[in-house]
């Protein structure tokens, strides 16, 4: 089944006075279950298309289609709920709230998505725990390290049981010994089933996925990687 | 769904505990301003509970009252007294008067009882002293027009001193020693009390207690027997109502100047007047602190307003990620709305608390009652609140209309 299929997806950008096409007509498929990589230089367009499948933007043309629904037309009040329920992000650098403890930190969708106070706690302890930090529940991300808040930040993305996990150069900030780590534990949720999508430049990151997606230009690249 | 309310107050209160030493300046304005509108109720609350009271217990508001004019330079020649024929005078003249009575007071007018000796103000009066101070006998009887005619030797005791002399005897048909003169006692009056706020002055916490250690005798009595030669030096005429006081007090002034020669020896004063004066003094020092507190209060709006949009700033990642994880545009703006107006209630209840302190004081000082009131309270809080609501839109606001994308890329 197609989770995200997308239709000459153009988004256009005001630099100053100069109108700058990010997206020039991308056209993606991407399964339920599947582990895609979307590599590109920087400045392909490989964050806004990930800013576009993760509901933060809206394009300026072509379809979106997110399970299903079309969503590249709805108004942006519309897409926070969608972001809460759909997508679970995972950024470069970790974006905790550095005044919450880490069980605050991944109970904060559910708190969005209206959850109880006491239901939420104890989803909250669960999904930590399942990444090895339930010893940790009430220490503050700065107490911890790069690859133990990185884990706190999947749990807090996979905390909603999303459709789909966005991962944006997740391992970029960590050494290779807990960049490996991430990886795995990204490999452990595609192997449960999960949808995961990694925004890389890195090739042995993207190693890990089942395909890979090359962008160019605001394009699908097919040529030749070598080239 | 939006969170509710009560989880931007969680979030609200977690914001300001994270960042006490700015929250405490945040409301620095907002405690001025509402210990100010304290302040305000509370002077404008005691004023009128006090002076009306006072005024009613000294004879109410139709009183006119002549006496020493202290602003008058006296080497300009002139004295402040009035015989008996300049007294038949003024009271022909003003028949619409209710009551008149002239009276002289001896300071060194000794009682003597048997062993017992009292230094008691001594007063010569009109029979109409007791409408006039709205003061009558407990026992016995009053001085009559039969007395002052005949200037007998007969005299009416103040609580106090029939106590201190008497104890629990009764002291009617008694014969006293005042100077040289045999009194007989034909009354004792009624304790006259008022309570002192903010405690205990000379005469502890009853404010008229030096009433009640007078005593009274017949105006003619004093002025042939007791004390001879002395004149009336004060003169206090009752009316009918507080507007025909400020009537007869305009139409005396120039009767007393005609009297002395245009030498402004007495000062003629009407409690009416007095208490008029009284409640515009008690305006223009409530104006001054309105002003204040309008001032404080949108200084500290703004203030709020900017360390808000200032915090907004400085957490546009935070904001961010809070989209990207699913916060709504509302959410946002609640969260920040909420939070101004828990920092601004803060700021009413310390306003409330340090207002509360300042009322004793100011109190104290103004020797007038100064409590708090639930109006105080719901007043205070709702200037507080208010404070939040309209100076926590445009913050809220421009936190709930970041984008995104914008916003996430921001260090």
């Amino acid at each position: 089944m197609e989770i995200i299929k997308t239709q000459s997806l153009i988004k256009d950008y005001l630099l100053g006075k100069v109108k700058v096409r990010a997206l020039d007509g991308i056209d993606l498929i991407i399964e339920t279950g599947e582990f895609v990589a979307i590599m590109g230089p920087s400045g392909s367009g490989k964050s806004t298309l990930m800013h576009i499948i993760g509901c933060l933007d809206s394009p300026t043309g072509g379809e979106y289609y997110l399970d299903g629904d079309l969503v590249s037309n709805l108004p942006k009040r519309a897409l926070a709920g969608i972001r809460n329920r759909k997508i679970g992000f995972v950024f470069q650098s970790f974006n905790l709230l550095p005044h919450f403890n880490i069980l605050k930190n991944v109970e904060l969708p559910l708190m969005y998505g209206g959850m109880s106070f006491s239901k939420r706690k104890r989803r909250a302890e669960e999904v930590l725990e399942s990444v090895g930090l339930s010893d940790r529940l009430k220490h503050r991300p700065n107490e911890l390290s790069g690859g133990q808040r990185q884990r706190v930040a999947i749990a807090r993305a996979i905390v909603n049981k999303p459709s789909i996990l966005l991962a944006d150069e997740p391992t970029g900030n960590l050494d290779s010994q807990a960049g490996g780590d991430i990886l795995e534990i990204f490999s452990e949720l595609h192997a449960a089933g999960n949808t995961v999508i990694m925004v890389t430049h890195d090739p042995n990151v993207a190693a890990r996925a089942d395909r890979i997606i090359q962008i160019r230009d605001g394009l699908i690249y097919h040529g030749d990687l070598s080239a | 769904m939006a969170i509710s309310v009560l989880e931007s107050l969680r979030v609200g209160l977690t914001d300001i505990a994270m960042r006490k030493v700015r929250s405490i300046v945040t409301i620095l304005g907002i405690v001025l301003g509402v210990m100010c509108i304290m302040v305000v109720l509370a002077i404008l609350a005691g004023m009128n509970k006090s002076t009306m009271s006072w005024m009613g217990e000294r004879g109410g508001l139709s009183k006119v009252e002549i006496g020493f004019n202290w602003q008058y330079d006296f080497k300009k020649g002139g004295e402040a007294k009035l015989n008996l024929a300049e007294l038949r005078t003024i009271k022909s003249l003003i028949p619409e008067a209710r009551a008149f009575n002239p009276n002289i007071s001896s300071w060194d007018a000794r009682l003597r009882y048997r062993d017992k000796e009292y230094s008691a103000q001594c007063f010569g009066v009109y029979p109409d002293m007791q409408i006039v101070d709205n003061w009558f006998p407990d026992k016995g009887r009053f001085i009559s027009d039969i007395d002052l005619r005949e200037s007998s030797n007969v005299i009416v005791l103040g609580s106090s001193v029939a106590k201190e002399i008497f104890g629990n005897h009764n002291p009617l048909g008694k014969k006293v020693f005042l100077k040289n003169q045999v009194m007989e006692v034909i009354g004792v009056l009624s304790e006259k009390y008022w309570e002192q706020h903010g405690g205990g002055g000379m005469w502890g916490r009853n404010a008229l207690e030096y009433m009640n250690q007078r005593s009274f005798i017949p105006l003619s009595t004093m002025m042939t027997k007791i004390s001879p030669g002395s004149k009336v030096d004060q003169l206090e005429i009752l009316a009918y109502s507080p507007e025909e006081a400020l009537a007869l007090q305009k139409k005396l002034r120039p009767i007393m100047l005609h009297i002395k020669d245009g030498k402004e020896v007495f000062r003629v004063s009407s409690a009416q007047e007095d208490m008029l004066e009284m409640q515009k003094n008690a305006q223009i020092f409530s104006a001054i602190f309105i002003m204040i507190a309008a001032i404080s209060l949108l200084v500290g709006g703004i203030v709020i307003m900017n360390i808000m949009l200032a915090s907004i700033k400085e957490r546009t990642r935070e904001i961010g990620v809070r989209l990207a994880i699913g916060a709504r545009r509302w959410d946002i703006f609640m969260q920040f709305m909420v939070q101004t107006v828990l920092i601004t209630s803060l700021g009413g209840v310390f306003g409330l608390v340090f207002g509360y302190l300042i009322l004793d004081m100011v109190g104290k000082y103004l020797q007038m009652p100064m409590t708090a009131n639930s109006n105080m309270i719901f007043s205070a809080l709702g200037v507080s609140v208010g404070i939040g609501l309209i100076f926590g839109i445009a913050p809220a606001a421009r936190a709930g209309n970041l984008d995104p994308v914008v916003a996430l890329r921001e260090e």
